[in-house]
């Protein structure tokens, strides 16, 4: 069982600070500098989680958050690393995945119906259509790890960018000396690592020699006293993106970092060994458990055994005998001689430790880790295993323990370098993916890069920094070669991995991956059902896809893939590396979100005149005026009756707004709009049509021609960005002698409508407003209320009306005056839904509600928009193949019966069963006293009396009719001079 | 990429009110901003300032100008906008109404780096370059200003300091957003200039 040791030098923690916090109902106690693990494996509790689908009891395997042994809730967030997170004064800390808690799991009788939930099971069964809904309310209860509280408060976090010369991840032996020296090459340098203190692994080792000691020592020093390195602590880079552009997830906030070059210095991943019930609490990586003893003095039992296949192990065996911790023996799987050969080229490890009284048990294999009745472990069973990996199960031989450390090798942790685009091949020397291959820009430098000794991954370290920092452009002189040959057999002094630590047993739960509770048996069966290549056997057994995503356990999957199939691990390939290397927190993704909001200069207005709002696209704008006792409905109504018996006015100012200007500006209208513009007089309008390519309506809008060479046209509210875009790319194909000029937000408009409107106006301007003067569809520019203006004679709401256009600074103006004007005639401002209401009345389309992805002018009923004599428009050579077929819908204008329920929009038409089109708008109309809209429907229903049944909510069936437009003023009465 | 909040690191951030503008583009538009004796920028994407510093021309691309014109700037703006309206041969007038804001402060590339993704730090003022982006998903035009007196950095030791302008029907947006990132790293906001 874990405990705390006495201060140890060099620890992390700060031992005058007691930290209290729960685990599972229980009060323990920590220290600041504790991790969650560190202090839950301190309190010597026997297990401290259930395992995904058997929930076996599990403790700390990696101490690397590299499984999720260590996933735990805490204060309501779940799935918290316990590895990484720093321990905080009354944290509540649970179990994930329990069924009434950690000790009284339910679930853990899961454990024994193994047999009937082979890999894959699911894939065979639950597939009875009866039985599937009970099956998915289990599903739903059983799976998945941690709960998620929906009343989670949303916590915004500020994403930022940052920017370098080169970016090194890892700042370990090798990352400490890239930053260094591209920093001493004149480089602006970014250094990560997850560790809050810079050396990894290797730094804090009492046992270590003491040349190595200094030198790790005077790399920290070296980064301390460099401040052109910004070190990021507590950091995890966890998607390499293209153009050197990675994600960094920091405690509290993510950061997108563009980096010329990226020095991948994130070493490797310490592998388990495989063998039955490997998974015991107890049971751990060694390269873990030092960690926790030189930063949190936590030790990983009072009798230790070392499971060895390399000189790592001997190494822990010493560092746990300097720090007091008994080591019972050492199991290496390795043959004596081969053993002896690799420690002496190592440094006699083995020598050392046997004369430090440890027993060396060389060519044997751990073959079953034995738990007692708290699952906790007690002891180690252990096999004679040959160089051909031939056990002998018949001479097992047992060895009570409470910790059992494998130190069995090694898998590069290269999934950033993958992300990059660097392909790796497998090197025997080392039994470990080396880089084979970098993208410009990418380096890779140290035990990744198949460098072992301390002193080769310092220098390695130090060429990766200068040739990133030469990549980027920094002009300093560095002594050495820039290039490496990854893994090269000169740096190969002793192979850091066993080739198959992997011992079978009859009994099976010999765990592959922790994560996902996939044992040896598992793997061999998927690749015996025909998923016998690496994806396939990912994708079928799931191994590689838990929390940890196959750090613990591809590299060992590989090896029995290969083993089942005959072939070299090498030769499989692996499975493609994708972002993110680490879970990340949604609070991370998400960020502080930013949704770009468009006001016109008439808003501070619109709130004091009681707007209600509502979004149009991305502005805002009122949608109408609340007045003290009138519902919503009933100022709606007013609004209307206003524009129609008096004045209205509307701001107008979200439409989109263009000018064109030059020689060619009539020719470059005529190609982009349906119409015939070239002609068009100066100082009149006209409607214009915008049609794709495909001859389908995606805009339309009203062009006024100013001057001989100068045109102002509008767009729809939410067309703007994307029209000037598409006329912009039109005319660089095209280069007709015009330029474009948005004004969207830079004028300002008002529609000012009703009988009374030119009354009005007459007192607020120099435009002689005469009808003869200025007709319908006229455009005149003159002063307005003291701002200048551009005023349209427009009809788009069926009144007699102005659309005023100025300068977005004058337009407060303009609508005081207008309303201080209008004052006594009834005036009111109106709002998006009276609008609405108006112009369907007049049986005006709106582009994108009453036309859809498909809709030519055929179709809308608008061909008298469309010239028959242009050569050539945009969509013109389509609209002229449609003109042959017969129309799919038609737009037609329909009439409720009376006192039937008014449909919504996009309710359907149903004919003999079958959908034959739908509503597009509809609205009950006061000035008519009859409820009307516009439909999409089949031809055949479209002659005007034919009859329409209309499906709304709950399936009842409205009847209605076809009737021509407008259904207001259909003579257009209202715009004759005698109207106003 | 520390902390604004961090020990003595500031921020400041105001709205500029009543901006002269004016704006052009077109084939000549170059050879026009001569003749009407306007600093000429060399290149596209680069400013000039007059000699006094009250002018200044962004040049945004090749053929389109921005002007701004200090305070009291009506008597050259209004001339050049009268100009415009003339239409001289292949100049066209542009209409300006942008909302125009001032960010500046020891620390104002962490504001910076938390709302926009170009590297404004790796900026030389001798460069004159005009920044064209999004800013929060708002297409601004950013440009480095000297720390000036009454400028939001004055009191504060130096410092890097820009001059923002966006659409103005963004810029109530843009403003609360810039606002409460400024704000939330412990920067002050310094209200609005006249």
């Amino acid at each position: 069982m874990m405990y705390r040791l006495p201060p140890q030098p060099g620890e992390w923690l700060d031992r005058s600070t007691a930290l209290e916090f729960t685990f599972e109902g229980r009060t323990f106690s920590g220290y600041a500098g504790d991790t969650i693990s560190s202090a839950l494996a301190a309190a010597g509790l026997p297990y401290l989680a259930r395992s995904f689908k058997y929930h076996r009891p599990r403790g700390l395997l990696s101490y690397a958050n590299h499984d999720s042994n260590a996933l735990f809730q805490v204060d309501g967030v779940p799935n918290v690393r316990g590895d990484v997170t720093p321990l905080a004064h009354g944290m509540r800390v649970t179990a994930v995945n329990t069924f009434g808690g950690l000790e009284r799991d339910k679930a853990r009788l899961l454990g024994r119906l193994g047999a009937f939930l082979p890999v894959g099971f699911y894939y065979k069964a639950f597939h009875s259509k009866r039985w599937f809904p009970r099956w998915e309310r289990m599903f739903r209860v059983l799976t998945g790890l941690g709960t998620v509280s929906l009343a989670a408060p949303r916590l915004q976090t500020p994403k930022r960018y940052a920017h370098c010369d080169v970016l090194v991840i890892g700042a370990g032996p090798s990352g400490l000396a890239a930053a260094l020296e591209a920093a001493r090459q004149g480089a602006r340098v970014a250094l990560v690592d997850e560790a809050a203190r810079p050396g990894g692994g290797a730094f804090g080792r009492v046992a270590s020699a003491a040349g190595e000691r200094e030198a790790l020592a005077a790399l920290a020093r070296e980064l301390r006293d460099t401040p052109q390195v910004e070190y990021l602590p507590g950091t995890v880079a966890v998607g390499y993106y293209a153009d050197h552009w990675v994600a960094l997830a920091e405690p509290t906030r993510l950061t997108k970092v563009r980096a010329r070059a990226v020095v991948c210095a994130t070493g490797v991943i310490e592998q388990p060994a495989v063998f039955r019930n490997n998974d015991t609490p107890g049971v751990m990586l060694a390269s873990g458990a030092l960690r926790l003893i030189a930063r949190h003095g936590v030790a990983p039992g009072r009798r230790v055994v070392i499971v060895a296949a390399n000189a790592e192990a001997y190494e822990a065996c010493l560092e746990l005998k300097a720090r007091g911790v008994e080591v019972a023996a050492i199991v290496d799987f390795r043959a004596p001689a081969d053993a002896a050969a690799a420690d002496a080229a190592a440094g006699d490890g083995a020598a050392a430790c046997a004369a430090a009284g440890v027993r060396v048990v060389a060519g044997h294999a751990p073959y079953a880790a034995v738990a007692g009745a708290d699952g906790a472990l007690r002891a180690l069973e252990y096999v004679p295993i040959d160089v051909h990996g031939r056990i002998a199960a018949g001479a097992a031989q047992r060895i009570d323990c409470d910790a059992v450390l494998m130190s069995v090798g090694w898998a590069g942790a290269a999934q950033l370098a993958l992300q990059a685009g660097a392909t790796l091949r497998y090197a025997p020397e080392l039994q470990q993916f080396v880089p084979q291959d970098l993208p410009a820009g990418t380096f890779v430098t140290g035990r990744l890069n198949g460098i072992y000794e301390l002193a080769g991954r310092i220098a390695d370290g130090r060429r990766g920094g200068a040739a990133a920092a030469r990549f980027a452009g920094a002009s300093g002189e560095f002594q050495g070669a820039f290039d490496a040959a990854p893994g090269a057999a000169a740096h190969v002094m002793r192979c850091p991995s066993h080739p198959f630590p992997i011992v079978d047993h009859p009994l099976g739960k010999n765990f592959v991956d922790f994560d996902e509770d996939l044992h040896i048996k598992d793997l061999e069966n998927a690749a015996r059902e025909g998923f016998d290549s690496s994806e396939l056997l990912k994708r079928f057994s799931t191994v590689g896809m838990g929390p940890s995503q196959g750090k613990h356990s591809n590299l060992n999957a590989l090896r029995i893939l290969a083993r089942h199939l005959g072939v070299t691990v090498g030769s499989l390939g692996l499975t493609t590396a994708r972002p993110m290397v680490q879970p990340v927190p949604l609070k991370l993704m998400a960020g502080r979100s930013f949704q770009p909001e468009r006001r016109t200069p008439l808003d501070a207005l619109h709130a004091a005149a009681g707007a209600a709002w509502m979004p149009a696209g991305n502005w805002r704008r009122p949608e109408y005026y609340a007045r003290a006792g009138e519902t919503r409905a009933a100022s709606i109504a007013a609004e209307v009756a206003a524009v129609r018996h008096a004045v209205g006015l509307i701001d107008v100012g979200t439409l989109g707004k263009i000018e064109i200007y030059g020689p060619e500006a009539g020719e470059f209208l005529d190609r982009v709009y349906a119409g015939n513009y070239a002609d068009l007089a100066v100082g009149m309008s006209r409607y214009a049509l915008m049609l794709d390519e495909a001859g389908v309506i995606i805009d339309d809008g009203v062009v006024a021609r100013l001057a001989p060479d100068a045109f102002y046209f509008s767009t729809t509210t939410g067309g703007s960005a994307t029209v000037f875009r598409e006329l912009l790319r039109w005319n660089a194909l095209w280069g007709l002698d015009c330029a474009l000029v948005n004004v969207t937000g830079h004028r300002a408009a008002v529609n000012f409508a009703g009988p009374k409107s030119r009354a009005i106006l007459e007192g607020l301007t120099d435009i002689d407003l005469a009808p003869s003067r200025f007709p319908f569809l006229g455009v005149r520019e003159g002063q307005v209320a003291g701002i200048s203006a551009r005023v349209l004679r427009v009809g788009f709401v069926g009144e007699w009306g102005y659309e005023i256009h100025v300068p977005a600074s004058g337009i407060p103006a303009v609508w005081r005056a207008l309303l201080a004007a209008g004052a006594a005639h009834g005036i009111r401002p109106f709002g998006v839904e009276a609008q609405r209401v108006l112009r369907l009345e007049k049986g005006h389309l709106i582009v994108a509600q009453d036309t859809d992805g498909l809709t030519d002018p055929i179709q809308a009923n608008a061909l008298w928009a469309v010239s028959a004599r242009k050569r050539f428009f945009v969509g013109g050579r389509s609209l002229a193949i449609l003109r042959q077929r017969p129309p799919r819908q038609v737009l037609v204008g329909i009439e409720i019966d009376a006192g039937a329920t008014v449909p919504k929009e996009c309710h359907l038409i149903i004919e003999r069963g079958e959908i034959a089109g739908r509503v597009t708008s509809i609205t009950t109309s006061a000035t008519l006293g009859r409820t009307i809209g516009l439909a999409l429907v089949a031809p055949a229903l479209a002659a005007p009396g034919s009859r329409l049944t209309i499906r709304v909510d709950g399936g009842a069936i409205v009847a209605a009719r076809v009737v021509p437009t407008p259904f207001y003023d259909p003579k257009n009465m209202r715009q004759r001079a005698e109207a106003s | 990429m520390s902390a604004v909040a961090a020990a003595g690191r500031t921020v400041a951030f105001e709205r500029r009110h009543a901006l002269a503008l004016a704006g052009f583009k077109g084939p000549r538009a170059a050879e026009w901003a001569g003749l009407q004796g306007l600093p000429l920028p060399p290149a596209a994407n680069r400013f000039a300032r007059s000699a006094d510093g009250g002018l200044l021309v962004a040049r945004l691309g090749a053929a389109e100008f921005f002007i701004e014109a200090a305070a009291g700037g009506a008597r050259i703006i209004a001339p050049l906008r009268a100009a415009l309206a003339a239409r001289p041969p292949g100049v066209y007038p542009v209409l300006r109404e942008d909302w125009g804001f001032r960010l500046g402060g020891d620390a104002v590339h962490e504001v910076l780096a938390q709302v926009c993704n170009v590297d404004f730090a790796a900026l030389t003022l001798s460069s004159m370059g005009v920044v064209m982006t999004l800013m929060v998903g708002v297409a601004v035009i950013v440009i480095p200003e000297a720390a000036t007196a009454g400028g939001p950095d004055e009191a504060r030791g130096g410092g890097r300091c820009y001059g923002i302008w966006c659409d103005p029907t963004f810029g109530a947006y843009l403003g609360e957003a810039l606002k409460t990132v400024v704000e939330g790293g412990g920067g002050i906001i310094i209200g609005e200039s006249k």
